[in-house]
């Protein structure tokens, strides 16, 4: 089944819920009128399920505050200096939305006046924190996965010297995540300064990748190690030749893990903050530090920070939602079986 | 096998590549990439860390001198450095444990007979793990904002309504203990999901016919979870605590973020006191890369022991 198709049945499944809830509702109704379900029956699910919504609800108020305040600009929802968590929906705006693509430095550094034209546009848009973070983002993937594939490939299904060392190595470092990146910051500063390489999209780029690599090196060699040897064996029987098989077989059946890697290494460039704050010059902050920025510029609204802060989230949230069978497979690799 | 290291070169070439070696190729790029851009990095920080420069002009232009160990030995009498030291270690222990505790109970309702729609619920829990770290911490600093209506505000002036009157609003990242204890609710808070996955597919596996047996016999809710549940999640747990210990040990985002590891430098975890050392006006980048060395050594050790216990090295020989 491909991905796409995989992807449509669970978000039809989801959107199905209402239904099948319905469904049950009507039928527990039903046969709670016949006595055929006593009310012994039905409280000790009507309480459970009513104590683990609370329990979420307490846990999720962070999320729903924010959201609410993205929604509710100019109300008392969406300010730390007046009261109210709770917008009515007869409150609910668009403009701190407004705000952010016309007014704020997220899609447009400063949005055209008058009769512009298409270029004019391009030209705003090329110095946004958006064109800064896909800039880095874009490289970021392609440098990764042109490094991991191949690499993961040998890893799996090949024997050379300095294999098991080399892997090792590898599997220690898929355990610590940016601190070792952290860590090295003041070696990778001065180096960087040394070779010239800062204020570069590229340079930066590079770094990232070089973070992920161990992480998605051994996620991918080990879904590879997951395709049953006998596909292979027939192919090299049938005598195709080893770029035909990695070509025919061996990718094609790793696309599980291909989307696991492109997603992580995805996240690595979109998310990352300290390493763009101090090797990047202004002009050239991605998204991440113009949060940040704007955090600290004294006055900001609450409510335009939330829909700006939304706005950068989202598609992070949206691989999560729509990929979880993907990134869940790469969280828990080798915690869940141990 | 020979083992002749004689004139006619056996020794030698049996260590030379062969053609059997040439898929290792396909490895070189990745492993000089990651070598040239994260190895080599941090093999200088460790001669940093011998040395005196201050900031990164030294550095470049070479005036600096080597001063062997004494960079280490100014920190280990340094009670700034060892304030740093046992502040993130209780940061570690103290969020680790909340943690825990909150990803069990969370994972054992969300898995319980009695709550219907336990899968999307599941999926709503897990939300922490797919936002931006920088954006989690952004609100939660917002959370805690000072002003008189910021939500920590809110909830502390309405319950402590009931008990004084007109209680007066808490700066929280003023005092030392409740900004500590900020870190630790924002930590815990991004960190649950993870254990919740983790405990959740371990009580997927948790046999159900052992709980029945169990509960025929009488033994009651804590007797169950003490015999029963608890020694079959044990193993993933003890997992999922060492790989979040670590991540809370390079915790350098909150303090960043929420107000520069202070008050007055209190709750500087060890990589933002690093950070702080190296880049703040005067910058010391010698002691800062010893302070990285350091908290380098301490995030080795908890990766060996995650692949020692975490047997993630099985996976090598496949």
């Amino acid at each position: 089944m491909s991905i796409a198709q995989s992807l449509r049945d669970d978000a039809v499944h989801a959107a199905r819920w209402p239904i099948r809830v319905g469904q049950q509702t009507r039928r527990t109704l039903g046969g709670l009128k016949d006595g055929e379900i006593g009310i012994t029956d039905i409280a000790p699910p009507v309480v459970g399920t009513l104590f683990a919504i609370l329990v979420l609800l307490i846990i999720l108020f962070p999320v729903y505050w924010m959201i609410a305040a993205a929604f509710a600009a100019g109300t008392g929802a969406a300010s730390l200096y007046e009261e109210g968590f709770f917008a009515s929906p007869t409150e609910w705006s668009l403009e701190a939305f407004e705000w952010v693509i016309y007014e704020s430095a997220f899609v447009f550094d400063s949005y055209p006046q008058g009769e512009a034209g298409l270029l004019d546009y391009l030209y705003a848009f090329s110095g946004s924190y958006l064109a800064n973070s896909l800039q880095i983002v874009i490289p970021t993937v392609i440098f990764s996965m042109v490094l991991i594939v191949p690499a993961a490939y040998a890893f799996s299904r090949h024997d050379f010297a300095g294999r098991t060392p080399l892997l090792y190595g590898y599997v220690l470092l898929t355990q610590v995540g940016s601190g070792i990146t952290v860590a090295a910051l003041i070696a990778i500063y001065v180096v960087f300064n040394w070779l010239g390489f800062t204020n570069s999209h590229l340079a930066i780029a590079a770094l990232y990748a070089a973070g992920a690599l161990p992480f998605n090196t051994w996620l991918l060699k080990t879904f590879m190690d997951s395709i049953p040897r006998s596909y292979e064996e027939a192919a090299i029987m049938d005598g195709a030749p080893r770029r035909t098989i990695f070509r025919e077989i061996i990718l094609p059946l790793s696309k599980p893990g291909l989307a696991a890697v492109l997603i992580f290494v995805f996240l690595s460039g979109w998310n990352e903050f300290i390493l763009a704050q101090i090797l990047l010059g202004a002009d050239k902050y991605p998204l991440s530090v113009g949060l940040y920025l704007l955090l600290e510029e004294y006055g900001t609204p609450w409510g335009q920070f939330a829909a700006f802060s939304m706005l950068y989230a989202l598609p992070v949230v949206l691989i999560y939602f729509f990929a979880q069978r993907y990134v869940e497979s790469g969280l828990s690799f080798g915690g869940m079986d141990g | 096998m020979s083992t002749s290291t004689g004139r006619d070169g056996t020794w030698l070439s049996q260590r030379m590549p062969t053609r059997d070696d040439l898929p290792g190729l396909l490895v070189v790029p990745n492993i000089a990439w990651y070598g040239l851009f994260m190895a080599f990095p941090l093999v200088y920080l460790v001669f940093l860390s011998f040395t005196d420069a201050n900031g990164a002009e030294d550095l470049l232009r070479g005036t600096y001198t080597f001063i062997g160990f004494d960079n280490y030995a100014g920190l280990l009498s340094d009670r700034q450095f060892w304030n740093s030291f046992l502040v993130t270690w209780l940061f570690v222990f103290t969020s680790l444990a909340l943690k825990i505790i909150l990803g069990v109970s969370l994972a054992m309702l969300l898995t319980h007979q009695w709550v219907r729609g336990k899968r999307y619920m599941r999926a709503l829990a897990i939300i922490p793990l797919g936002l931006p770290p920088i954006f989690m911490i952004t609100l939660w600093r917002s959370i805690f904002s000072g002003a008189r209506f910021g939500v920590a505000n809110e909830v502390y002036i309405t319950i402590a309504g009931l008990v004084v009157e007109n209680p007066t609003p808490i700066g929280w990242f003023a005092n030392r203990w409740l900004a500590f204890m900020t870190y630790v609710l924002t930590e815990v808070w991004m960190a649950y999901p993870f254990v919740l996955i983790i405990v959740v597919s371990a009580l997927q596996g948790v046999d159900k016919e052992l709980h029945d047996a169990a509960k025929v016999d009488g033994a009651g809710f804590f007797n169950r979870f003490y015999h029963v549940t608890l020694p079959q999640i044990k193993r993933p747990v003890w997992f999922a605590s060492i790989l979040t210990a670590a991540a809370s040990f390079q915790q350098f985002l909150i303090p960043l973020i929420f107000n520069d590891g202070g008050p007055a430098r209190q709750n500087e975890l060890i990589l933002f006191y690093g950070y702080r050392e190296a880049f703040q006006a005067p910058p010391n980048m010698g002691e800062g890369a010893a302070i990285m060395v350091i908290a380098l050594i301490f995030i080795g050790m908890f990766m060996w022991l995650n692949v020692k216990k975490g047997r993630l090295a099985e996976g090598i020989n496949n």
